[in-house]
């Protein structure tokens, strides 16, 4: 029967709303956890605290689940799912210069505006930050075109390009996902913080 | 055993299952056989000869002709403006963006009505809409479009009123007599253009 929208099970006039329900929750979990504090997210970077990696790869693991299981069971017809598509260059660069506003801000965007809802100041700073890179990288996006659209790939998926199942790479992830949590524990006691 | 240690082992106990079973893969019905038995008592899928020739007169736009028949055939002979998507490869993901929209009308078509038939089930039953049967098939589009037959003097008029437009289109259409049948037509075969219907945005994810 799903996807609900894709399918007009639900209307897709709602999908704004649905996105402001589900973002209210994100939002509220992401404070609840902590992430408002810069120094919570640079600690996976300093290794004191890998909270980030530990919720962001527990979200993805069950998303990831519920999503194999549902179309097991024929509840979600998985091709109608939008796979965003790869471009492998710029993704690349990309996820350096993001991980390195991580490290030196202290915030990715959501949690920057968690944090400016709560009256911190310094994410407030943040966010200025990131209007001030969308509006260089927009006036600059002419320089930029021909990297940013270099190797398309297309909407791939990594089970896809190694001849796996879905469900086998699946577990693979978490197997993965389970060895980086407890490689995380380790870096907190070997690189502890008192208070932060 | 903590209930960190617990939560672990379940995720790694469903990662098994789930790498263990096949993929689903099927392409699940969205009509019930119920549903379907209303439809096909209906015969709500049918459009006349009559009609399709209307609208292929008037050059209708919203009309999307399909031949399900092998390319062979399709070859020797099709309706104007007709693409040629046989039976056995209805189901590809290439062909999906013709089957299942909104915005055009189908009419699949096989010599009877045995191949449109099979196909419009097939895609009736995935939910799909606007997808109709030529009624008759193109051998009753020969005989009556291509052909008329002049109707008996005690028939009543719209007999007659039909009679003539049948005429009227034979000549549109090339018809009229058998030599049409014999000559194929020279018109290559069209590769059916694929619009791929706009993927809807996914909201960006990230965090």
């Amino acid at each position: 029967m799903g996807p609900l929208v894709p399918q007009e099970i639900i209307g897709a006039d709602w999908n704004l709303f649905i996105a402001f329900v589900v973002g209210i929750g994100f939002g509220f979990v992401l404070e609840q956890a902590g992430f408002s504090s810069s120094r919570k997210l640079a600690g996976m970077f300093y290794g004191y605290d890998t909270v980030v990696l530990k919720v962001f790869f527990t979200a993805a693991i069950t998303a990831m689940l519920g999503l194999l299981f549902f179309s097991l069971f024929g509840w979600i017809d998985l091709s109608l799912i939008y796979v965003n598509p790869t471009f492998l260059g710029s993704a690349i660069v990309g996820g350096i210069i993001m991980g390195a506003g991580f490290i030196i801000g202290g915030f990715c965007p959501g949690t920057s505006v968690c944090a400016a809802a709560i009256g911190k100041i310094d994410a407030m700073v943040f966010i200025g930050g990131i209007f001030v890179g969308i509006f260089a990288f927009a006036e600059g996006y002419p320089l930029v075109k021909d990297f940013y659209m270099s190797g398309s790939l297309g909407p791939i998926k990594l089970s896809d390009i190694l001849g796996l199942s879905g469900g086998f790479f699946a577990l693979l992830v978490i197997i993965a996902a389970l060895v980086m949590f407890k490689l995380g524990e380790l870096a907190e006691k070997r690189w502890p913080r008192e208070e932060y | 055993m903590t209930i960190k240690n617990m939560i672990f082992a379940a995720m790694i106990l469903l990662g098994v299952v789930i790498a263990m079973v096949p993929e689903n893969t099927t392409k699940p019905y969205k009509l019930t056989a119920e549903e379907m038995l209303v439809e096909v008592q209906g015969a709500a899928e049918m459009v006349s000869a009559d009609d399709v020739a209307h609208w292929l007169i008037s050059k209708d736009p919203s009309l999307q002709l399909i031949d399900v028949r092998t390319p062979d055939e399709y070859q020797k002979f099709h309706l104007e403006g007709a693409i040629n998507v046989p039976l056995s490869v209805i189901l590809k993901d290439e062909y999906r963006d013709y089957m299942d929209q909104g915005v055009k009308t189908n009419v699949l078509y096989s010599n009877g009505t045995i191949g449109s038939h099979q196909g419009w089930m097939i895609l009736r039953q995935l939910g799909f809409e606007n997808n109709y049967v030529l009624q008759g098939g193109l051998n009753y589009w020969f005989d009556t479009i291509m052909n008329p037959k002049e109707p008996p003097v005690t028939s009543p008029d719209e007999e007659f009123a039909r009679y003539d437009f049948r005429k009227a289109a034979s000549g549109v259409f090339g018809g009229g007599n058998a030599a049409a049948l014999a000559a194929p037509t020279k018109t290559k075969a069209s590769k059916p253009k694929i619009v791929r219907k706009k993927k809807k945005k996914a909201p960006a994810g990230g965090c």
